[in-house]
């Protein structure tokens, strides 16, 4: 049974070692039909956006990715309608971007940056003034891919995966229900004799 | 020494992936620290190259920071795919300033491996075979010779053949480690310079073509060899420390002026304007770019074993090789063992692939405890089709396919090719006849044999 709740990745940051694999790997699978990206490096041409940033602190590292907020702060204020849900994930239509920045501005965890928007090997440009296009680029949870998210396969270490919150809550629930199913029997009275 | 493989300290994350496939812990650092390549350990292989994901990166180091570390490690203009860092030093610039002088004859080799990868940087499968496009986009780069090292892949099999037939007849220092990894040589001369007596006297293919382009081929042309401008194309980042070596001088001069890798040969043809996937197959010039299906095997592993099988059986013997194809030594195990009946001697031989499998072979070897007779060693994961300078993946989760397929399209090849053994390769025959006189001989030992650890060269 799918979650009603927008499901996002998560990073066991005892396991991720900062590589940017995973930056890497969600480039490659946005960029293999929109600009011919293939398998080695040798076949990228346009400049690597991804979708998620790994940020590196001193004691740690982990890739930043969209959390799809159920109350979107960036898709209620896209001016533009560029920002949708698509089932329970936010996405971006690049297309409708106008790179006005405020949805960097409404994002709590700094997870939408503006990125070059490349198309068939190069950058689009802007209607109006000819010069170069960017969009905000964010996760999306590669909801075009059936195999899904591109990042969490790749990574080495196993650090990347699906968080389902509405199952997981569930599953607390239980293992809480099953704790104190031993304890919890009786009324508060008889438990304190 | 001049660098080869280094780290961008700018572009590091300190993730230590690198660190942890390094053979033999070259790279040092703290975790989320830059890491530093420490060039007295360092093997050159460049698998930290194929590895490293940490790219110049707009979002984290801005617009501008990408053309910055681009002039700065030299490269053109055609390159346009993402900056890691960890890197080779590129050589294009020497390679192509030859190519412009007019008083330069640029001669150019080519190891197997290159033609089993080098399309995939324009897009194609895993594992496509573009010997006959390589051929005709280094001739439309303007190389005046395009040769090619299996050429002397199949010259090395009949010296090292011999060699191993004369260490074996004359009670000589055994097992023999094969010597054209120079990845595995440096690592010998580093941890183990008691044990260099095993390997090898042989040059890698690499140096045998490059002395040759400067004696044979100069003789045969008829134009001085100080003319002429040698370049190989390798899957392999340490093949240009190799190139440096001291000992690589026995032209008179260096015998391999430059090397690039699979990848900088892709940046090249680019830089050409040369539409690669679309350019009519052309062949390699004779004589020094006629090849054996043995040769080509020696860009897998197992393959450089199962090429001085197939001659050495036919020297001991003199009855050819009962089945070519010896699946025996073939696979993707980091060691593996086979007894191989030749004749009356039953050869046990031993095959290493992945440097890190080699040290308990080492060390088995100076307790006394390995009973082979002869041992092909190569440093990167399944031979040079996996080599530090190929294309490199964007995922690692292809590396099973690809190294699969860039593997069985070099088994593939060799079974198509008209000659399988090296010893029936009439371009090599005739370099005997005309030149070297016999395997071991005087001018072989002067131009094609080596020492280790600097030892001196003994001259008869």
């Amino acid at each position: 049974m799918p979650s009603e709740f927008g499901l996002f990745v998560s990073t066991d940051v005892s396991k991720c070692s900062g590589c940017k694999a995973c930056e890497m790997a969600c480039f490659q699978s946005h960029n293999v039909k929109r600009n011919n990206v293939g398998k080695t490096v040798g076949t990228i041409s346009v400049p690597v956006t991804p979708k998620l940033y790994v940020t590196v602190i001193e004691t740690a590292s982990m890739p930043v990715q969209c959390k799809h907020c159920e109350n979107s702060p960036c898709k209620a204020v896209c001016k533009q309608n560029a920002i949708r849900k698509v089932g329970a994930q936010v996405v971006v239509d690049e297309n409708k971007c106008i790179g006005c920045k405020d949805c960097l501005v409404a994002c709590p965890f700094g997870a939408i940056t503006l990125l070059p928007f490349y198309a068939c090997g190069k950058q689009v440009t802007q209607a109006d003034s000819g010069d170069g296009k960017v969009a905000a680029s964010k996760c999306d949870l590669c909801f075009e891919d059936p195999a899904g998210p591109a990042c969490i396969r790749v990574c080495p270490n196993e650090a990347l995966h699906l968080t389902d919150v509405n199952e997981e809550r569930k599953q607390k629930n239980i293992a809480a229900a099953e704790a104190l199913a031993v304890i919890n029997a009786g009324s508060p009275e008889r438990r304190l004799l | 020494m001049t660098t080869v493989i280094a780290i961008d300290q700018n572009l590091c994350t300190g993730c230590q992936e690198c660190t942890k496939i390094c053979p033999n812990l070259a790279i040092e650092g703290m975790p989320h620290q830059p890491q530093k390549v420490n060039e007295n350990k360092c093997v050159m292989c460049g698998q930290c190259v194929q590895k490293c994901k940490s790219y110049v990166s707009i979002a984290e180091h801005g617009a501008a920071a990408y053309a910055k570390v681009h002039k700065e490690r030299g490269l053109p203009a055609s390159v346009k795919e993402p900056l890691f860092a960890a890197y080779n030093v590129c050589h294009l610039d020497e390679v192509k300033k030859a190519l412009a002088d007019p008083d330069k004859i640029t001669m150019v080799q080519c190891a197997p491996a290159v033609r089993v990868a080098l399309a995939e940087d324009f897009g194609a499968e895993f594992g496509t075979l573009a010997a006959g496009k390589m051929a005709a986009a280094l001739k439309k780069i303007g190389f005046n010779y395009v040769y090619d090292t299996n050429f002397a892949a199949d010259v090395t099999i009949m010296e090292e053949g011999s060699e191993l037939v004369d260490r074996l007849t004359n009670g000589g220092v055994l097992p023999m480690f094969t010597s054209c990894c120079p990845a595995w040589v440096k690592y010998l001369e580093l941890n183990y310079p008691d044990l260099r007596k095993h390997l090898s006297s042989c040059k890698s293919p690499q140096q045998m073509e490059g002395v040759l382009f400067k004696t044979y081929g100069a003789k045969l042309l008829n134009i001085p060899a100080e003319k002429i401008f040698s370049v190989s194309v390798m899957p392999c980042t340490c093949k240009q420390y190799e190139s440096g070596r001291p000992e690589m001088k026995d032209s008179g001069q260096r015998d391999v002026d430059v090397v690039i890798t699979t990848r900088e040969l892709a940046w090249l043809i680019k830089e050409m304007g040369i539409d690669f996937m679309s350019l009519p197959e052309e062949k390699f010039d004779s004589p020094m770019g006629d090849y054996s299906g043995a040769a080509e095997i020696f860009g897998v592993t197992g393959g450089v074993m199962e090429a001085a099988l197939r001659t050495g059986y036919e020297l001991v013997t003199g009855k050819p090789i009962p089945a070519v194809d010896i699946t025996a030594v073939r696979g993707r195990d980091g060691f593996r063992q086979a007894n191989v009946q030749v004749g009356d001697i039953t050869l046990k031989v031993g095959v290493v692939t992945g440097l890190k499998n080699v040290k308990p072979v080492m060390e088995a070897l100076k307790a006394g405890q390995l009973d082979l007779h002869f041992i092909e060693v190569m440093t990167c994961p399944e031979g040079c089709v996996t080599g530090g300078g190929q294309p490199k993946l964007i995922l690692d989760t292809d590396a099973e396919e690809a190294y699969t397929r860039r593997t069985s399209c070099t088994y593939s090849y060799d079974k198509e090719l008209p000659i399988r053994k090296s010893h029936e390769n009439p371009s090599v025959q005739k370099l005997y006849k005309d030149y070297l006189e016999k395997p071991l001989g005087e001018k072989s030992h002067e131009l094609l044999h080596t020492t280790y650890c600097g030892d001196p060269k003994h001259h008869h």
